[in-house]
């Protein structure tokens, strides 16, 4: 089987509400996402997404997906795209870095794959649990009341785990963190995103406030070397999520003991195939996980279900739904939806969903093998 | 004064000689990517930024669209001290360096000559003359990279950068670097440069062959720690490239103790005001300074020249006229090697003026 063309389609995905990334940086709401379609000479058609999360959060940006593709397009048609490892390989030798421009390359491989071997992409990858796996919210709000509000709301439609957004003033986060663990139903899986937002100092104040809480924290501080430097100092549980990106940090926080939880973007690590790996250091290391979409459609989310599935249920704590963000559906209702606060795998080989390519607009980009 | 224009041309840059390094990388042809920013006070800024295809996380047909995403804050700011800019980019689009680096570039060249000062006298003032420039001879038969460094010690290079690698051949590269020393006799500085191509044990056992010579290793292998490993068993001093790429990454291997030079590249780095800092840290460090850039024509050239004529002379290892390594020329005046040395040039800001009509047509105009 060879890649005999790639289709590349750009789509505005408009958030329902605003949104306001911590530490002053800007506010969007629209997301850029970037739809890629791979044809093969077997008539099997799969399909890849990349949405970063804005351009100012992480080093990615939509238009760096569509121009990466470009540099790349031409090592990659002719290949099987079956032979995921063989893609990933070219990918990384036509260009090093920019790991988020080639997720959505290696996501449309793993479809194909799926849908040649007859299995759901869990199931390809060499098993897939099918319990419903949580949905984490996200809780942006600021202040105690809206913290409350937010979260009733969450609640109300059944989930069970939750992403509080807080950092940048010690104080109101100390407050807001009481509060929720005042109020916290038996059995919730709650995370305290800090998202980089705070300095080490603040970070200590915080942890050190809430210490008899037992509560756990993602991404207390910038850089691996700041939540390294904070790690002896507070008991708390961390989760390692902006700074995990290639294998090299996930064997580091294993080796060095940085945190108990990864959180694993599958955009931002580079797809299924690099976020396999990280994984598999995770459980080599007792080590739980999120998985999610950077962002983006069914079909990010979908994918990141996925991965969520070949872990053993007891170490993933929740998925995510980037999807009810969105005002726009590209898919039409189909592949896995909000259910009570879940999301189940679906049974269809390959990916499981496909966009309609019709709402999708003319695309941006061909390129085409060459005989 | 506020910058109104952005015009890009991307301009194929070929190379004299094709150029074989490590992991089947190569520079025949590439892309060089030229900025011209207009200004408000009717003077322009000029910056490049040339990546070779497979090398660095850089990409010349990348260089567009991270320059559109941060247009927002380009245009209409001043581009007079170029960090503010730059502060204002990072916070709009996080990473992307090589793509900054030309806007860097533009705006240290705007400043200068809005002050009618040469980017050096911006920098801290010139600290030398004339900068010892290396030659760089691509991997092929030992006794024809003997060849040409004997062509280069003829015409006053005394700094010699072999690369490594490309022929899977452990045995070969000690033989390269064993030719390469003895055709240019005692004294020159010879150094064999992976490009990081090499597994631990193929560099230790080169290394440990050779360390009875008068060699440094560069960037033998793709992590900082297999390259300490390298230094350790070999005891042969090391310059690093790849891996040094920011603050962050020149402390961890000053830790590991492995960077008796460094290669301080613009666009690695992110540009002039980068590299100034970066250069700051080196001379606490210690370690010496290879400042150039990773590939380009003259405006490149040029901006590294200024770093380097900057920094003091007994740091500076070596810099690269990357512009006599390739045709076309976009300023033909602009500074050429002579007896193994370079100058910068003198002029206000750059001190380079491209010749706007030989680039052809733009491939992007923001206004």
């Amino acid at each position: 089987m060879k890649i005999t063309r790639i289709t590349v389609f750009h789509v505005d995905l408009p958030l329902e509400y605003p949104y306001w990334l911590s530490g002053g940086r800007l506010k969007f709401d629209v997301l850029d996402a970037t739809l890629v379609k791979i044809e093969t000479d077997a008539r099997v058609t799969g399909w890849g997404e990349g949405t970063p999360w804005g351009h100012t959060y992480v080093p990615a940006h939509g238009p760096g997906i569509r121009a990466g593709i470009e540099t790349l397009a031409p090592f990659i048609l002719g290949l099987d795209p079956r032979r995921v490892l063989d893609v990933e390989r070219a990918m990384d030798l036509a260009l090093p870095g920019h790991l988020y421009a080639k997720s959505p390359i290696d996501m449309a491989c793993w479809d194909i794959a799926g849908q040649a071997a007859g299995l759901p992409i869990a199931d390809l990858m060499g098993g897939g649990s099918r319990s419903p796996k949580p949905i984490a919210s996200s809780v942006g709000a600021k202040t105690v009341e809206e913290t409350r509000e937010v979260l009733k709301r969450y609640r109300d439609r059944g989930y069970v785990a939750h992403s509080v957004k807080i950092g940048g003033d010690v104080d109101r986060d100390v407050a807001r963190i009481r509060d929720v663990e005042t109020h916290r139903p038996k059995g919730e899986i709650i995370l305290y995103d800090v998202n980089r937002g705070w300095s080490r100092q603040q970070a200590l104040r915080v942890m050190q406030a809430t210490e008899e809480l037992r509560v756990m924290f993602e991404q207390p501080g910038e850089t691996l070397d700041d939540i390294a430097a904070l790690r002896p100092l507070h008991s708390a549980p961390v989760s390692v999520d902006e700074s995990l990106v290639t294998l090299q940090d996930a064997a580091r926080i294993a080796r060095d003991g940085l945190a108990e939880v990864f959180g694993i973007k599958l955009n931002r690590v580079g797809g299924l195939t690099k976020a396999a790996r990280i994984r598999d250091i995770a459980l080599a290391h007792g080590i739980d996980m999120f998985v999610m979409a950077t962002g983006g459609s069914v079909l990010a989310d979908t994918e990141a279900l996925h991965l969520a599935a070949t872990i053993p249920d007891h170490a993933v704590h929740a998925v995510w739904a980037c999807q009810d963000m969105l005002t726009r559906d590209i898919a039409g209702g189909r592949g896995p939806r909000n259910i009570d606060g879940h999301l189940h795998l679906p049974e269809a080989p390959g990916l499981g969903v496909h966009p309609d390519e019709d709402a999708l607009g003319a695309p941006v980009a061909r390129y085409e093998l060459t005989q | 004064m506020k910058i109104t224009r952005l015009t890009l041309w991307n301009v194929p840059l070929t190379s004299h000689e094709t150029y074989y390094m490590a992991s089947g990388k190569t520079c025949d042809t590439v892309e060089t990517v030229v900025l011209k920013i207009d200004t408000d006070a009717g003077i322009v800024g000029w910056g490049e930024v040339c990546p070779i295809p497979h090398y660095l996380p850089a990409y010349a047909r990348g260089v567009a669209p991270a320059i559109a995403e941060m247009a927002p804050v380009i245009l209409g700011a001043d581009p007079i001290g170029p960090a503010a800019l730059m502060a204002a980019m990072d916070a709009h689009l996080p990473g992307h360096v090589f793509a900054k680096s030309p806007v860097d570039m533009a705006a240290w060249d705007l400043t200068g000559k809005a002050a009618g000062l040469p980017l050096y006298a911006l920098l801290g003032g010139r600290q030398s003359d004339t900068l010892p420039l290396y030659h760089s001879i691509t991997c092929i038969a030992p006794e024809k990279m003997a060849d040409i460094a004997r062509d280069a010690f003829a015409s006053g290079i005394r700094q010699f950068q072999v690369k490594l690698g490309a022929d899977n051949n452990w045995e070969a590269d000690v033989a390269r670097l064993v030719q390469v020393r003895a055709a240019v006799g005692d004294g020159p500085i010879v150094y064999g440069d992976w490009n990081c191509g090499a597994s631990r044990l193929d560099a230790t056992r080169v290394a440990r062959a050779v360390r009875h010579l008068d060699v440094m290793i560069e960037q033998p292998c793709a992590t900082l720690e297999d390259c300490a490993a390298v230094r350790a068993s070999s005891g042969l001093p090391m310059k690093l490239d790849e891996l040094a790429h920011d603050t962050a990454s020149l402390l961890e291997a000053h830790r590991l103790g492995i960077m008796d030079a460094v290669a301080l590249k613009l666009s690695k780095f992110g540009g002039v005001t980068a590299l100034a800092r970066a250069r700051d840290l080196c001379l606490h460090l210690g370690a010496k300074m290879c400042i150039e850039d990773t590939w380009g024509s003259d405006i490149a050239t040029a901006a590294a020249l200024h770093v380097g004529a900057a920094t003091p002379a007994s740091r500076v290892l070596n810099v690269c006229d990357l512009s006599g390594y390739v045709a076309p020329r976009l300023d033909p005046r602009a500074p050429v090697r002579q007896a193994g040395v370079i100058r910068p040039p003198t002029g206000p800001g750059l001190g380079v003026e491209p010749d706007e009509t030989a680039l052809g047509a733009p491939q992007l105009v923001l206004e």
